[in-house]
């Protein structure tokens, strides 16, 4: 009798990449239905074109870097190769891209215009991911980068003040974070707590709904398609240090807003929830160990406070994803890599939160930012 | 997804229900040449030349130690003939033709009970040494080295756990044999003088853990000690590391730290060898698996050709390809042959059914295989520098620590297989 020959082990686990994929999915559904509800028509318009244009680049990249050669070495006519990379290809290349594009597609404003999403799909999943090599190899957030590319070129020509049906009284500001911006803090109160969490407020298709991105984060969780120390971390030092901030904030406007008013509001308001469920959690680009995980949420989440507070921007999460990514791989460098706890993982944690804190207190006291 | 992996997920099978069947003697029965630690050997002993029962034929050379070589029954030495061993490869085997009167040479006598527990502790060592003794959980180190030394060992360790999922093989000794393992932890603990001795079983067979209770009642300084059913809560330094809180480094000896691990079929097989004055002769055989008819245990005398048992469970015919594993599901070689003998390492036998070639797709990060890995490498990074040939990167990531459980390739989202890339790093860094 004839036996096949493998190494060991000879049992293999039940789930699988795509299943983890399918996961990513399902959580980001209640905040897609949510945008379709409100807003029908322009999520209809961003999510048919990001999620096909992100399928189609990652498929045009299987075939061109699948080239089956005869004997010869001459290229085989076009129908073989077709099907030779369709071999190679597998439901992951479908998946994948689905992902990026779901999340590209929710960090957009209703306004955006279909080329605004079809050149910052492009970007996002070209630049973002297939340079590098395709899944697996990338080092920045793909839907991020495609998000920030169409951000910094088309953002003028967005109106983030587009209200849904949903909103009853129009109100004649702008984003919550917008209406703050530049110290603006007295406006807090223009918002309802209860109208943010809901998603009841200006904003991009993500934000429509927090209740719909923390079912999302709950379901991430329980399924373990994203590490909680991510999340934990990331949300934990903006917390923590907007917290610190906050009470200086508060005093400052002696009473026209409670501490925890102030907190609410900046947990609530811009892509915070979604970038700490969808964006930061992804396994790809951030690192492998679980002290650097902590130290990598934390980078992020400090980033987070200093962009919003002293940046010129309203809104910092995209960028202190990507900032995050950048030091990823430094965290994973193998000649001080370690799985276990070790004295510079401590060291550098440490570091993050009291210069991030020193330069925040400084620039609130001193850097005449608040009106 | 990204998890710890401490259980390995298998469709629940009882193979230790299975009754055991004691098998007797055949008629041809073979001794390996070489084995796995030595590749050289000398016989004493010629063609058509009769032998007594476990009559010494030969030296087998290990490098740095030597092995007797015994006869596994008595009557004629017919010559070499190859068979499979048990690490896939084809050797030659030593043919011997039973006459089944198992006649010992006449100046040999069972030493009684009062004998054995009055030798002295290099005698112990000696009769160790003399009949070859290994360790039988796998590793065939062998026993006279691991017992001599100066270092006492104030810790004895003995590994009843079997981590290996679906194996049967310790808990039946266990359950068949406990007045000779008690017989043996005793004469150990005349051997070592060691303070504590603790048997390490697993929580979920309460009878065994209950059994032995009882039966060290009367003994001192022996306990059982129920361990959590994980996987590989059986690995040497994780063990020592849950009963006595001692961490050996990786590739330290443990005995520099004063414990000492040792697997329950090796005492049983010391006291064996101090009572009859023989080599491993008698093991217990779990031949089971999805690819076989029915599964079996059996208690059989090693030497014994391992194929007409295989023929008797029965392969299953549905033209499905099947792979034959000596060892474990997790940690076992495949063989290409089922013309395999019966050696004292081998204990167990699985078919499985091969089922589907996996795809393997690119490494997403998730970091299941570094929160799985009990050696506490990471086994992504180091898979990443052995494509990249990094050396710098590969020695800097200690590839030598990896014990080759299986957990990265088995928790790997991907269905990568991260084992065998560790295996290959691990081979480069020995020449780095």
């Amino acid at each position: 009798m004839e036996f096949a020959l493998e190494t060991s082990p000879h049992i293999k686990r039940r789930d699988s990449l795509w299943s983890m994929l399918s996961d990513v999915i399902i959580a980001l559904l209640p905040a897609t239905v949510m945008a379709f509800v409100a807003f029908p028509l322009d999520s209809l318009k961003t999510f048919l074109i990001a999620i096909p244009v992100m399928v189609a680049c990652e498929w045009l990249f299987v075939f061109f870097t699948n080239v089956p050669r005869g004997k010869d070495g001459k290229i085989l006519p076009f129908p073989e190769w077709v099907k030779y990379a369709w071999g190679k290809g597998s439901v992951n290349n479908i998946l994948a891209p689905i992902v990026s594009g779901m999340i590209f597609a929710l960090t957009l404003p209703a306004s955006a215009s279909w080329y605004h999403v079809l050149i910052g799909a492009i970007v996002g999943i070209v630049i973002g991911k297939l340079v590098f090599g395709g899944t697996g190899n990338n080092i920045f957030n793909p839907a991020l980068v495609g998000m920030l590319f169409s951000k910094l070129c088309f953002g003028a020509q967005w109106n983030l003040n587009q209200n849904s049906w949903m909103v009853e009284d129009v109100v004649a500001g702008g984003t919550p974070l917008g209406t703050i911006g530049g110290g603006n803090y007295g406006a807090i109160g223009q918002y309802n707590l209860f109208d943010m969490f809901m998603g009841w407020i200006p904003g991009t298709l993500g934000e429509v709904s927090k209740l719909a991105i923390i079912v999302g984060l709950a379901y991430l969780l329980i399924r373990r398609a994203a590490d909680w120390r991510v999340v934990v971390g990331y949300l934990g030092t903006f917390v923590l240090l907007m917290g610190c901030a906050g009470i200086y904030i508060t005093l400052h406007y002696e009473g026209a807003f409670t501490w925890l008013e102030f907190m609410g509001y900046e947990v609530l308001s811009g892509g915070l929830l979604f970038g700490a469920t969808f964006m930061i959690t992804d396994p790809v680009t951030g690192p492998i160990t679980s002290p650097s995980r902590w130290i990598y949420a934390c980078f992020g989440g400090a980033m987070v406070v200093i962009i919003r507070l002293l940046g010129a921007l309203p809104e910092g999460v995209g960028f202190s994803i990507l900032l995050a990514n950048a030091i990823a791989p430094a965290l994973d460098y193998h000649k001080w890599l370690s799985k276990g706890w070790k004295l510079w993982h401590f060291i550098a944690l440490a570091l993050i939160i009291l210069l991030s804190l020193l330069v925040v207190m400084l620039a609130l006291a001193y850097g005449d930012i608040l009106q | 997804m990204i998890s710890k992996t401490t259980r390995i997920a298998i469709d629940p099978v009882h193979y230790e229900e299975n009754p055991v069947e004691t098998v007797p003697a055949p008629e041809f029965m073979f001794v390996p040449g070489e084995n796995t630690r030595c590749r050289a050997y000398e016989l004493s002993i010629k063609e058509g030349e009769h032998v007594y029962l476990y009559q010494k034929i030969g030296v087998r050379n290990g490098g740095y130690f030597k092995q007797n070589m015994f006869a596994p029954c008595s009557g004629t030495y017919l010559g070499l003939e190859k068979h499979t061993y048990r690490n896939g490869k084809s050797i030659d085997f030593l043919k011997f033709q039973n006459d089944f009167k198992d006649e010992r040479d006449p100046s040999y006598h069972e030493r009684s009970d009062e004998e054995i527990f009055a030798l002295s502790p290099e005698e112990i060592i000696a009769i160790s040494e003399e009949y070859s003794l290994v360790g039988l959980g796998g590793s065939s180190f062998p026993t006279s080295v691991k017992l001599k030394g100066t270092d006492h060992v104030t810790h004895l360790v003995v590994n009843g756990i079997e981590c290996e999922p679906t194996l049967p093989v310790d808990k039946l000794l266990m359950e068949n044999d406990a007045e000779e393992l008690i017989k043996g932890l005793r004469l150990l603990k005349r051997c070592l003088g060691s303070e504590h001795i603790y048997l390490c079983i697993k929580k979920k067979y309460a009878g065994l853990v209950a059994k032995y209770q009882e039966l060290f009642l009367g003994e001192e300084g022996m306990e059982v000690r129920p361990c959590r059913d994980y996987y590989p809560q059986g690995w040497e330094i994780g063990l020592i590391k849950d009963v006595t809180g001692i961490k050996v480094p990786s590739g330290a000896l443990p005995r520099k730290q004063g414990v000492l691990d040792i697997n329950v079929a090796t005492v049983v097989s010391l006291y064996q060898a101090a009572k009859y004055s023989r080599p491993v002769a008698e093991r217990y055989l779990a031949i089971i698996g999805d690819g076989l008819e029915k599964t079996a245990n059996y208690r059989v005398k090693v030497g014994t050709p391992i194929r007409p048992l295989i023929e008797k469970c029965g392969y299953k015919d549905d033209g499905e390809v099947k792979t034959l594993i000596v060892g474990g599901p997790m940690m076992g070689g495949t063989v290409p042959s089922d013309d395999l003998i019966s050696t004292p390492c081998l204990s167990s036998v699985l078919v499985y059914e091969q089922g589907k070639a996996e795809r393997e797709h690119p490494c997403i990060h998730c970091a299941s295989c570094v929160y799985s890995c009990p050696t506490g490498l990471v086994p992504a990074e180091i898979m990443n520098a052995y494509k990249a040939m990094d050396k710098e990167k590969i020695k800097a990531l200690h590839p030598e620590r990896c014990v080759e459980c299986g957990l990265c390739s088995y928790s790997c989202t991907s269905h990568i297989r991260v084992t065998d890339y560790v295996r290959k790093a691990k081979r480069v860094a020995k020449l780095l």
